[in-house]
């Protein structure tokens, strides 16, 4: 009885340490909900308060934004950035994941190596040529000039990531579809897409949080107020003449925030799946 | 369970992108940059530093963008909202890829740089129709878009700093709006301290510490940046009475009796409206960001306190410039419209000082919340009109902050600056 | 497979053509574009007469206070953030592991800082640290710690330290997820034969889990230095690499050389000496990650 006795208090143990981060995890999240709560004049009211009192609550922020501020068009500009970011680096790290995996080409190597090594630079290192490059092709201050740099960024970790899931494929399968006369194509799309799905799924709700919240590239890139995406309509309401309308500024937050969440509740429980055979195993 | 997830993947994704798609049909072309209507329009590019949130913006999408392409027909303005240091940044980039607005406001302070990056257009070489237009304006105000020879803009709008005072504070107290510096730093350090409820209190708030923040209080003490001509800061920067300005606003940092200007400081808006912040120096705009965020909020306003160079305030403003490659016709039309008595007026409103000299003479004019700025105005000086400005503006806060907050030497400091700017000044 | 057939040939190739596309067009021309850029003057207003002039950028930035101060930082801040984030990371992810149920409503709070983007992340933690801010209130007037309000984001060290703090919490999901994936593919059966041999959990931590999972740290361990090096949004909107530029980081600075300053051939000399610092690091930790690999691990 002795060893159930000091099980049950390492698993008490393991559940007050698992709450305490929890609430760290959560706690300026709540915060920044209370602060969006509460009136304009009231955020820095001494002493501060978590989160307002029941009856100064307010909702006059949260109207501002979606009202005023026309907020909405930027939610939509980062929705079709993200979506097209995480579409068509899907098609191409998987078809590039596919044929590294299964294929000896010339250059296999060298084009691995370059997945690799790019997935080492950080995108923002070449922000100078790459931002040279946008000016050439015309495309600066358009959404599509945030979406193929922002496909270049992620398909190096993508592409990774699907290889080695990829490559947990048995062969066989492949084979039976040669043998029954099929293709190339047929393999990649009745084979390597369907089976790789999970780790396709849980690399582009990576790609998809990167799109989303890229800030630098798309502060460059973007100039018109009806073109940026959300994190510049933020970042937009910050230190104006030292004047931050934090109340405005956590309003658009939270509500940037909602759909993230949702999205990711609603596919988590794909994601450990995806990493689990993919690129990530013991 | 894998095919289910990439099926709910794709159903998640294609329903998301058919909404933006129909959503984007439905209210305005986001994609595309073709306006839909019948009518062959031109879009000019206006950027500008009005706050996203300000009345000033308020008047110009509402009031003065509409007007304007009403009577121009043909035309559509596409205003364009940065945040002031984020505007500077932009016309570097945008320089870089070639990109530029039509049009532009600026602060008067840039205005020598972009000059010198060659994307200016003159005015008065291009239209015939200058000397009309520009007779219009204030000549002082004028002259900051001239450059050499030649004009490269027009001025929009003017302002210059004064003091604001917590009334309810400084009446209780006793107090009066100091009127000399030495004054301002007894009130600023005696205003200072804990509140009963133990809240921190500044007497003074200074948002930043570069030429715009500190040289109203160099110049008032007598000292000053550079010589007449800009060619030469040693001797002026290093001066005694520069040191003294800034030995002063040392003192009352290391006093706890001035701050703002770190990153953890409360901003100064704020400060001053919650009653942290006794005084400060700030423009007209601070009229109507208090009675935007706190309508019920008590101050007074005052002159800049004098010294032994009187009471100079820094004289601040905006010109509106036409960019290279643009639509030059377009932006002049613009640009008239901007500086005319009729945009003028609507943006005084705002607490904009206008520069069209009839605009001036208006009632509305008359019966603004700026009026104690117009007196300011005609004894503040402005900051050094050349090209380096930005780099000697950059250098200037760094030595102010060493002193400050490190407590480094100011004599030596300055010393050092002045060799720093000797060479700025003399283009290396 | 060998390609036998003209047609799966052309197959293989369509596969590859895009793929092959996008990294010669967006990302190697920029790498070689970078690189050749490092060798000239090439500065605002000078766009057309660049000039070849060796080494000099590189001379610059290397003799340059500033990119000194930020290069440190950028080190120790990879260097406490990377194993902040595997450590915490581990332990979240053993004990969620270990649970028998509520692991996904502890999955998705712990992963909440992770979706949470990184402008809104960084604001709240400003917010937060503000010198009259909430953490400052409790730490002094509330539990009386302090004896007056520290201003966290106004010294180099501090100021660092709270975008430490952020990279930490915001990271934690990220490695919770990737290690529980990777402690969830290891086999049942070396528990058991340890439970025979009569190892405490401790112990069978040590020498069966740890080194079923030595991969996944590597893993995780260069994708975090990569990612540590890549800091940026959280000191522009927090410090601005303010006070006196103390707390800028490579790529801040890079930045503000480049698009505030409009040096654009000295910004491209520090970008590249930032990409060679990262294959190295990248290339010591594969090394030291194969040595442990022959001793075993720990």
């Amino acid at each position: 009885m002795k060893h159930g006795h000091t099980f049950r208090v390492g698993r008490l143990l393991c559940y007050i340490i698992l709450i305490l981060g929890g609430i760290t995890s959560v706690l300026p999240m709540v915060y920044m909900l209370g602060t969006s709560l509460k009136p304009n004049g009231a955020l820095y009211e001494y002493p501060p308060k978590i989160f307002p009192h029941l009856n100064v609550i307010t909702i006059e922020n949260y109207i501002y934004v979606l009202t005023k501020e026309k907020f909405h068009i930027n939610f939509i500009n980062s929705v079709i950035v993200s979506v097209s970011t995480i579409i068509l680096a899907a098609a191409i790290s998987t078809s590039l994941a596919f044929c590294i995996a299964r294929f000896r080409f010339p250059g296999r190597n060298l084009l691995f190596g370059i997945v690799i090594g790019t997935m080492i630079i950080p995108g923002t290192t070449l922000i100078i040529t790459q931002f040279e490059l946008a000016s050439f092709l015309r495309v600066i201050n358009k959404l599509t000039g945030l979406i193929p740099f922002y496909v270049a960024w992620v398909i190096p970790f993508s592409t990774f990531m699907i290889k080695g899931f990829i490559e947990n494929i048995p062969r066989e399968f492949d084979q039976a579809v040669y043998i029954d006369g099929g293709s190339v194509f047929t393999v990649f799309f009745k084979i390597a897409v369907p089976l790789a799905s999970p780790a396709i799924a849980s690399v582009s709700i990576f790609n998809f949080l990167t799109a989303w919240e890229e800030f630098q590239w798309a502060l460059t890139v973007l100039n018109d107020n009806a073109k940026r995406t959300f994190p510049i309509a933020i970042s937009g309401f910050f230190g104006q003449h030292q004047f931050t309308q934090w109340g405005y500024v956590f309003a658009m937050s939270v509500t940037s925030l909602i759909p993230v969440l949702l999205i990711f509740i609603f596919f988590q429980k794909y994601f450990i799946a995806g990493l689990t055979a993919g690129g990530i195993k013991g | 369970m894998k095919m289910r997830a990439v099926r709910k993947l794709l159903a998640v994704t294609i329903l998301s992108a058919m909404l933006t798609f129909l959503y984007a049909c439905s209210t305005q072309d986001i994609l595309s940059d073709k306006p839909q209507k019948d009518l062959p329009q031109t879009t000019l590019d206006f950027w500008h530093h009005y706050s996203a949130q300000s009345p000033e913006n308020e008047i110009l999408t509402n009031v003065l963008i509409p007007k304007f392409e009403e009577e121009n027909k043909g035309y559509k303005i596409n205003a364009v909202s940065h945040e002031w240091a984020d505007l500077h940044d932009k016309f570097i980039i945008s320089t870089s890829s070639g990109i530029l607005p039509d049009v532009a406001r600026m602060d008067i302070a840039w205005l020598p740089e972009f000059h010198k990056m060659d994307i200016l257009v003159p005015l008065d070489k291009e239209f015939s129709e200058f000397e009309s237009v520009s007779g219009e304006l204030l000549e002082n105000a004028l002259n900051t878009a001239k450059i050499g020879d030649h004009y490269y803009a027009l001025p929009l709008n003017t302002n210059t700093k004064i003091l604001f005072i917590n009334k309810q504070v400084f009446a209780d107290k006793g107090k009066k709006a100091p009127s000399t510096m030495q004054e301002m730093m007894e009130t600023a350090k005696e205003l200072s301290g804990k509140t009963p409820d133990g809240k921190q209190i500044w007497g003074l708030c200074e948002p930043a510490l570069s030429g715009w923040n500190v040289l109203p209080y160099i110049w008032s003490f007598g000292g000053d940046i550079t010589d007449e001509t800009y060619t030469k800061a040693s001797g002026y920067v290093n001066s005694p009475e520069t040191a003294e300005a800034i030995n002063m606003l040392k003192e009352l940092y290391k006093a706890n009796a001035l701050t703002g200007f770190n990153s953890g400081d409360i901003p100064m808006t704020d400060g001053f409206g919650t009653g942290r912040y006794m005084m400060l120096l700030d423009g007209p705009w601070k009229i109507a960001e208090l009675k935007g965020s706190y309508p019920d909020f008590q101050y007074e306003t005052a002159n800049v306190p004098g010294g032994k160079g009187g009471s100079v305030s820094v004289l601040g403003g905006e010109d509106i410039a036409m960019l290279k490659g643009g639509n030059k016709e377009g932006a002049w039309a613009f640009m008239k419209f901007m500086t005319a008595s009729f945009a003028q007026e609507e943006m005084s409103k705002a607490g904009q000082i206008p520069v069209n000299k009839a605009a001036l003479e208006s009632a509305t004019v008359k019966n603004a919340s700026f009026s104690p700025f117009l007196n300011a105005i005609t004894t503040a000086k402005i900051r050094p009109p050349i090209a380096t400005w930005s780099e000697i503006d950059n250098e200037l806060s760094i030595a102010v902050t060493k002193i400050l907050t490190e407590d480094a030497d100011t004599q030596k400091t300055l010393d050092e600056l002045a060799i720093k700017l000797d060479a700025l000044l003399s283009g290396r | 497979m060998d390609l036998k057939t003209t047609r799966n040939r052309i197959q293989v190739f369509l596969l590859l053509l895009p793929g092959i596309l996008m990294f010669s067009i967006f990302t190697v021309y920029p790498i070689i574009k970078l690189f050749v850029m490092s060798f000239y003057r090439w500065e605002l207003g000078s766009f057309h007469k660049q000039e070849f002039i060796w080494f000099q950028n590189y001379s610059a930035v290397l003799s340059d206070e500033v990119f000194r101060i930020s290069f440190i930082n950028t080190l120790l801040y990879t260097i406490i953030t990377v194993p902040g984030q595997m450590i915490l990371g581990l332990l979240a992810a053993v004990l969620i592991n270990s649970l028998p149920r509520f692991q996904i409503p502890f999955r998705v709070i712990y992963y909440l800082p992770v979706i949470t983007p990184w402008v809104i992340a960084s604001l709240v933690f400003k917010y937060i640290f503000n010198t009259e801010g909430m953490l400052n209130y409790i730490l002094y007037e509330v539990l009386h710690l302090t004896n007056r309000n520290i201003a966290w984001l106004d010294s180099r060290w501090s100021g660092m330290f709270v975008t430490e703090i952020l990279g930490i919490w915001k990271g934690v999901g990220w490695n919770m997820v990737v290690f529980l994936a990777a402690l969830k593919s290891v086999p049942m059966e070396l528990y058991e034969v340890a439970d025979l041999d009569g190892c405490g959990s401790i112990k069978k931590f040590l020498y069966v889990t740890l080194p079923c999972i030595k991969n996944t740290i590597l893993f995780a361990m260069v994708m975090l230095t990569i990612g540590g090096f890549n800091v940026f949004t959280s000191i522009k909107l927090i410090t601005d690499g303010k006070p006196l530029h103390r707390t800028e980081t490579v790529l801040t600075w890079m930045y503000y050389k480049a698009f505030r300053s409009g040096k654009f051939g000295y910004a491209a000399a520090l970008s590249f000496i930032v990409v060679v610092t990262l294959i190295l690091l990248a290339a010591l930790q594969f090394r030291i990650m194969k040595n442990r690999n022959e001793e075993g691990f720990i």
